[in-house]
């Protein structure tokens, strides 16, 4: 018997404007049986999701299919046209979207967008159809089904905006559903829970799935067979357990390395570090070295207490209520330590760093204290100017943090310019010589940020706040928005530095097993609130509270025998 | 939702103070309206009597409250050049202007949404190419010359339809209208073709990117993929959201158009309030004028407003915010 | 400015073809913006004669057609007015008084507009709200109608319709350069120059206004155009500069009389001066407004 779904040779490329062609994806072969699931893994740009697309017939205007096939169920669907799509999308073929919030049209009522899928797909018609929407809802464990039937999109969280989708989805049981990062836009916690319902499902009405993901963990939760994607092409392909437990090709083997564990500490990843010896990049060291003051370890560098923040929500009522992203905490950051701070979207990591970096005002009556003075007492020029040397920060998201219309030179130093500590003659070479202690050639300080790739800026970023020389630097979340490799990289590099310079870190991240890599301590963050303090090693294997307890179990895992 | 609406009239209060005081200083502080009554050979002792029958020898906040309370009251005072109370002199052209700018803006939105749709979705198609053309003409051609257009290619070449005035008209609730009189519509077409070019333009360009905005977007591929079909997928998720600014920017719009009928109605000499309000300024006649201005910013305030409150009913997002 | 570092010059001209490239309308129109430019600016040079001498002028000459020899044996290619202008010249003139009270209107409200913008996202609070409160009073109001009540009480003239125009423009700006300016602050770029010390006014022009500025100059073209045809509109109306420096809406005006009589070309050619000028305009910023929506971009 033909198997379900069937993608011989496929290749697919994109019309540029200019009359030449991308190939986005080259040679793709898949073969799935009924009640399978699928995996297709890579990192950005891989072409993951244009699979999914062409599957569904939703390629844009300007991608041709130009070679292979799409088989579904021994028919050739490749070259079906618009119609011929419609009548097998949502009936045939069920999606689900990367972002549930943009998945839904924000003007029309939940009801009447899984009302009108039931319509276009089944025979049921207008109260039948409904109390089918109310089914749906239940087995996709929507709770208070019957209310959020006339509720709009924006008033639902990302979670159950998700759960909705999967009901639209498996309205007409389909044989197939293609998933595209069903759970990236959602927090570990959750993402276990939708991906838990979402492998019931499939189990129940004998769907198969093909999950499309850059989460090693999740295809080992959800998949039995994966393929791996290398920029258009299949690297490898073979069940999960063989492709994680014993990859055969180099690539999937560099992506594997790649790839943190929270019960397991490594020195370095195992991915290849080009950092040639240079006389720029031992200038720049030498430089670093002259004004970063050396770790005394066990002296708080750092006090924070009774850290309290409170946004205004609804304007001049605020004083009533509003919203405490920050509520009465309180830590200590010693020399030379890398401190984690861990907690899920909302829990207020963030909010801290902004808060000590002075970016944002906290409420009164919190004491933060950097090497034993108040900061709110350190109001005169000469001491913000000491204070901006000496706190720095590297950013969250790569593509805006740096300042688009200066060359990454001049991004790195216009700040240690302006405040007289360097020459401008000077910068320039101070520049090229901190893009060698990052890992970057001395010609990309004439470039502009949009040359560069996230990673890369990233590196930029590191440059601009070690040119301060400051005694500690706050990373946000520095390498989310990052591929795995490209994060085990930067990793890398910070630990390096952190050795070479005795720097003092503030890590904060949502990813349990990039803290687990990087920190000395870690505090866990919930609603606001300090829930959890100690040794990362301590408190990522034997936690104390529920709430990191829950956390940990909600990492997806990758946890085989004699694994690596 | 009331808080908005309460914080919108608060803000619809100052405009109209604001408007108020400038209209006020415009017509009675910085030229002297004594002067302009009396005439040139007026002696002071005229002009004292003059200044006392007015209330003009009081300080300037005194006449000010006065001059609002009059308003407050109805009474915006008599016109210089017809002897009439204001109010009433405007308020019997409204229904001449507001049947050209109805009539425009219906045929502007009839028209307008349509092709924006269809250049929206074909982009590269040639009908799109000349729809786009015609609009970036329709927006260069000014709306005074483009009526001077109409006139000697509809009047007095082709001599096929009146150049101005305003054909007999027919009663309905007491008011006489020309739309509803087949000769007197042949009147109205001219001037409400005028009317509608700039705003077709505008409408077929809000439907055209609202079009392309929303078709790029995460929700109507995934409408696709979960099988709705192209007719409901433009009648129903397209059409809903770029409706939303299309309605709302159209009632805004709505003031800009009574503002522009002042051209349209000069050059077509159509007896509406704009014509009106032309007439008065070059004949002097400062209660019109004032009057006017007033009435003009109190329409807007409340065209705004009702703009603003259906823009909210309208988009889910903002009503249950 | 020292630390900023513009991109070299090969890709503006890069940028100039992937802009213009294959869209020969837009290119028809940068020549008719250089074409109507230097007219306006040679006008004096260029004109059979000067317009506004009243000493040249012969009632003679009154109303001929185009292409009629008037009584200095000259031929005037567009036909003479009541009064025996050359009406060629009389528009090459009409050009200058219009664009220049465009360019100046359109240049302070912009100016004004931007740094308005700029202040109420880098002070917020009570600034901002002022700032904001007024640019929505402005904006509540037709701009021609303002203009009109403004040129009623303060008397008409080019300064004062330069006035009454930029009143419209600075609060459309101001309006986009805040909403820029917003999303541009939240950007961390921003976090880093406060981080690294940078000074309120430093950050306000070296960092957010060339990230905020492309909006303003994409819609600028466009607020020229309507300029433009807001001071003709208001010139038409007999409202907006004096007939001792006539401009192409005033020109229009003198026509309309003799409309109906036949007598066309007094109104048509300084008409289709003006539309040809505003169409140049216009196509030039549909080009430059449509490369910068991402949603027209070819997604690669």
């Amino acid at each position: 018997m033909a198997p379900l779904l069937a993608i011989e040779n496929l290749s697919i490329a994109y019309m540029l404007g200019d009359g030449r062609s991308a190939e986005a994806i080259s040679d793709f072969s898949l073969r799935l049986e009924r009640g399978r699931i699928a995996g297709i893994v890579g990192q950005s740009g891989a072409g993951k999701s244009t699979i999914g697309k062409a599957i569904l017939g939703l390629l844009g205007e300007n991608a041709r299919i130009t070679s292979g096939t799409i088989t579904l169920d021994g028919t050739v669907i490749t070259r079906f046209s618009e119609g011929e799509f419609a009548a097998i999308r949502g009936k045939r073929i069920g999606y689900i979207y990367q972002n549930p919030m943009t998945a839904l049209n924000p003007v029309l009522s939940i009801g009447e967008q899984m009302i009108e899928a039931i319509e276009a797909n089944t025979a049921r018609r207008g109260e039948a159809a409904r109390t089918y929407a109310l089914e749906l809802l239940k087995s996709a464990e929507v709770s208070h089904a019957e209310e959020r039937l006339s509720k709009y999109p924006h008033q639902l969280s990302g979670g159950l905006c998700q759960r909705i989708v999967f009901a639209i989805a498996i309205a007409a049981q389909p044989d197939l559903i293609i998933a595209d990062e069903p759970t990236t836009a959602l927090d570990v916690t959750v993402q276990k829970a939708v991906l838990a319902t979402l492998k019931r499902l499939a189990c129940e009405q004998q769907i198969a799935i093909v999950l499309i993901t850059h989460d090693m963990g999740v295809v080992f939760q959800m998949c039995d067979e994966v393929s791996v994607l290398c920029r258009g092409r299949l690297v490898e392909h073979g069940s999960t357990a063989q492709v994680i437990g014993a990859p055969r090709e180099r690539y999937t083997k560099d992506l594997m390395a790649a790839i943190p564990s929270v019960d397991l500490k490594r020195d370095r990843f195992d991915v290849l570090d080009s950092f040639a010896n240079t006389p720029g990049r031992r200038r720049g060291i030498a430089f670093l070295k002259s004004g970063i003051a050396a770790a005394r370890g066990g002296e708080a560098l750092l006090t924070v207490n009774g850290l309290s923040k409170t946004f205004d929500t609804r304007g001049r009522r605020a004083a009533s209520g509003g919203f405490r992203a920050l509520d009465d905490v309180g830590f200590e950051v010693f020399a030379g330590e890398t401190l984690g701070i861990v907690g899920e979207s909302g829990s207020g990591k963030s909010t801290i760093g902004r808060a000590i970096l002075g970016l944002i005002e906290p409420d009164a009556g919190a004491g933060i204290a950097f090497q034993g003075r108040p900061i709110a007492d350190m109001r005169s020029r000469r001491d913000r100017i000491a204070l901006s040397r000496s706190l720095q920060c590297i950013f969250q998201d790569p593509y805006s943090s740096l300042n688009p219309r200066m060359s990454a030179g001049t991004n790195i130093t216009y700040g240690i310019v302006a405040q007289g500590l360097i020459s401008r003659a000077h910068a320039k070479v101070l520049a090229e010589d901190l893009l060698e202690v990052v890992g970057l050639p001395r010609q990309a300080a004439g470039r502009m940020p949009h040359a560069f790739s996230g990673g890369e800026r990233q590196r930029i970023g590191i440059a601009r706040a070690l040119a301060f020389r400051p005694e500690l630097i706050f990373c946000d979340e520095p390498t989310s928005a990052l591929d795995v490799t490209v994060q085990a990289e930067i990793l890398n590099l910070m630990k390096e530095l952190q050795e070479t310079l005795g720097l003092t870190l503030v890590f904060v991240s949502h990813d349990l097993a990039v803290v687990r890599q990087m920190c000395d301590r870690v505090i866990v963050m919930r609603a606001g609130r300090l829930v959890e303090e100690g040794r990362a090693d301590q408190v990522l294997t034997y936690p104390r509270e529920t709430y990191t307890r829950e956390l940990l179990a909600a990492m997806p895992r990758i946890a085989l025998e004699g694994a690596r | 939702m009331t808080n908005f609406i309460l914080r919108r009239l608060g803000q619809s209060l100052i405009l109209l103070i604001i408007m108020s005081v400038i209209v006020f200083a415009g017509m009675y502080v910085i030229s002297d309206p004594v002067a302009v009554m009396a005439g040139e050979d007026a002696t002071d002792a005229d002009r004292e009597a003059l200044a006392r029958s007015f209330g003009l020898d009081q300080p300037l906040p005194i006449q000010y409250l006065t001059f609002l309370g009059n308003i407050a009251r109805g009474d915006f005072g008599t016109s210089f050049v017809y002897g009439r109370p204001v109010l009433p002199l405007i308020l019997e052209r409204l229904p001449a202007t507001l049947e050209v700018v109805l009539l425009a803006v219906v045929v502007g939105l009839l028209v307008g949404i349509p092709l924006g749709i269809y250049s929206g979705l074909n982009r590269r198609k040639v009908p799109t190419k000349i729809i786009s053309l015609g609009t970036t003409v329709g927006y260069s051609i000014p709306n005074f010359w483009q009526a001077l257009l109409f006139i000697l290619i509809f009047a007095v070449w082709l001599r096929v339809l009146p150049a101005s005035g305003r054909g007999p008209t027919t009663e309905l609730f007491g008011i006489g209208w020309s739309i509803l009189n087949a000769e007197g519509f042949r009147y109205v077409i001219l001037p409400a073709a005028n009317l509608s070019v700039a705003l077709i333009c505008m409408q077929t360009r809000l439907a055209r990117s609202g079009t392309q905005e929303v078709m790029y977007q995460d929700y109507m591929m995934f409408a696709r993929a979960k099988g709705i079909a192209r007719p409901r997928l433009i009648g129903r998720h397209l059409l809903r959201n770029i409706l939303i600014p299309i309605v709302t920017i159209t009632g805004l719009e709505l003031g800009t158009l009574i503002a522009f009928s002042t051209v349209t109605e000069t050059v077509f000499s159509w007896p509406g309030i704009g014509k009106l309000l032309l007439d008065s300024i070059y004949r002097s006649d400062r209660p019109v004028v004032v009057a006017y201005m007033i009435l003009i910013t109190l329409m807007f305030v409340l065209i705004n407003l009702v703009a603003d409150i259906l823009y909210a009913v309208l988009d889910p997002r903002i009503r249950y915010a | 400015m020292s630390e900023m570092i513009s991109e070299p010059p090969i890709g503006r001209l890069e940028g100039f073809r992937a802009v213009f490239g294959g869209y020969p309308a837009a290119i028809a129109g940068l020549f008719g913006i250089v074409f109507f430019s230097l007219i306006a600016l040679l006008a004096p040079v260029l004109a059979p004669q000067n317009p506004f001498d009243q000493s040249r002028l012969d009632i003679m000459d009154g109303l001929l057609p185009p292409v009629s020899t008037l009584m200095d044996g000259t031929i005037s290619v567009l036909g003479t007015d009541a009064v025996g202008r050359d009406i060629l010249s009389a528009v090459m003139y009409g050009m200058r008084t219009s664009l220049f009270v465009a360019l100046v209107a359109v240049s302070a409200g912009v100016a004004v507009g931007v740094v308005l913008g700029l202040v109420a996202v880098m002070r917020g609070g009570w600034i901002d709200a002022v700032i904001m409160r007024a640019v929505d009073l402005t904006l509540s109001f037709p701009g021609v109608l303002l203009a009109l009540l403004l040129l009623v009480v303060f008397g008409s003239g080019a300064d004062k319709v330069i006035l009454a125009l930029a009143i419209g423009i600075w609060a459309q700006n101001a309006r986009l350069v805040r909403a820029v300016g917003l999303s541009e602050m939240k950007k961390d770029y921003i976090a880093a120059a406060r981080l690294a010390g940078i000074g309120q006014l430093r950050i306000m022009f070296h960092f957010l206004l060339p990230n905020a500025i492309s909006p303003v100059l994409v819609i600028t073209p466009m607020a020229i155009s309507g300029a433009i045809v807001a001071e003709a509109t208001l010139s038409f109306l007999g409202v907006g500069v004096p007939i001792t420096e006539p401009s192409l809406g005033l020109l229009i005006a003198n026509g309309n009389d003799y409309l109906l009589s036949g007598r066309w070309w007094i109104s048509v050619a300084p008409g289709l001066v003006l539309v040809m000028m505003v169409l140049s305009i216009n196509v030039v910023a549909d080009r430059l407004r449509d490369h910068a929506n991402p949603y027209l971009q070819v997604k690669a």
